[in-house]
């Protein structure tokens, strides 16, 4: 899958949060670029990051690799978009 | 689901090299069947519902089904930390050769898993290979490349397993590879659904299972 620019990451990211951590539609719209995940949201424990980084790496065909996982990169949903579409862009 | 579906799902087993396992079977024992391949470990326990609802759809269309369980997984004596892919792929062939003529359905790494079965043809649901497995497993273990054993999600993996999957890949001979809308990757078709094998609140996918059966009932009737 090509991805033409950030919106169609930010839907990517938006749609695998929703489908890993089980939220409810209406949450998962609501969600913005400063809304925190890792710590903030109870859903996503440390199992849970994994199937999202996979996932992630499943739906975009990128590779994520271990020294770049860090709570920077998880601490919002915004944070976490800028990640993977410097990776999925490039 | 009708009532005359249920009266037709019964509990047996099957001997294999390595001892003897149950297999649930669905539906009529003649016409054309499959038998199921599940993801290893925790995604195994995620599909199993999604799984045992495409089963039932098929009964309903006189499509025979086999579940079963492999050395290390359901009920087997077998425990995880003994688990082998050889191992395994011996059973599942095993268990495909008590219906012959039957046609394979695996979901994500249980695609690793019909390799050695004679089958009439693969359909497989977004395959996994061997190394993003252990990936994936590193990650929710917390594990780096090196370490020799695993333990994933509650489960002891063995160093033997983790060594058999490195460079495992679902089998390419016969095969129709199927994904998620939503999912990166060679396929000859995508479905609609949401991939319950990441949910970590086993649920099921109506939507997906309706769509698995139908593409499955057109796969083999064709």
């Amino acid at each position: 899958m090509i991805f033409e620019g950030s919106n169609e990451v930010e839907a990517a990211v938006r749609g695998v949060l929703a489908d890993v951590l089980g939220l409810f539609p209406e949450r998962a719209a609501a969600m913005t670029d400063v809304t925190p995940l890792f710590g903030a949201m109870p859903e996503l424990d440390s199992m849970a990051v994994a199937g999202v980084l996979t996932e992630l790496e499943d739906r975009l065909g990128i590779l994520i690799e271990d020294d770049e996982v860090d709570g920077d990169m998880l601490e919002s949903f915004g944070s976490l978009v800028a990640f993977v579409a410097a990776k999925s862009l490039t | 689901m009708t009532g005359h579906a249920d009266n037709r799902l019964r509990i047996d087993s099957y001997d294999w090299r390595g001892g003897r396992e149950a297999v649930l079977r669905f539906g009529p024992d003649h016409g054309p069947a499959v038998i199921v391949a599940l993801p290893l470990l925790e995604e195994g326990n995620r599909t199993r519902s999604l799984a045992v609802s495409v089963l039932r759809l098929l009964t309903d269309r006189g499509i025979g089904g086999l579940l079963p369980d492999l050395p290390g997984t359901g009920e087997s004596m077998t425990s995880t930390e003994e688990m082998r892919l050889a191992n395994m792929q011996d059973a599942f062939a095993a268990a495909a050769a008590t219906r012959p003529g039957v046609h394979g359905v695996a979901i994500r790494s249980g695609a690793l898993i019909d390799r050695a079965a004679t089958l009439a043809g693969r359909w497989h649901l977004s395959p996994q290979d061997g190394a993003s497995l252990l990936r994936e497993w590193r990650r929710i273990a917390g594990q780096g490349a090196d370490a020799p054993s695993l333990a994933v999600a509650g489960n002891a993996v063995a160093p033997g397993l983790l060594e058999d999957l490195r460079e495992a890949e679902p089998a390419k001979h016969n095969a129709r590879t199927l994904r998620l809308a939503n999912g990166a990757g060679r396929a000859d078709g995508t479905l609609p659904g949401s991939p319950v094998w990441r949910h970590s609140e086993p649920r099921n996918d109506p939507v997906l299972a309706q769509a698995i059966s139908d593409d499955i009932v057109r796969w083999i009737l064709m």
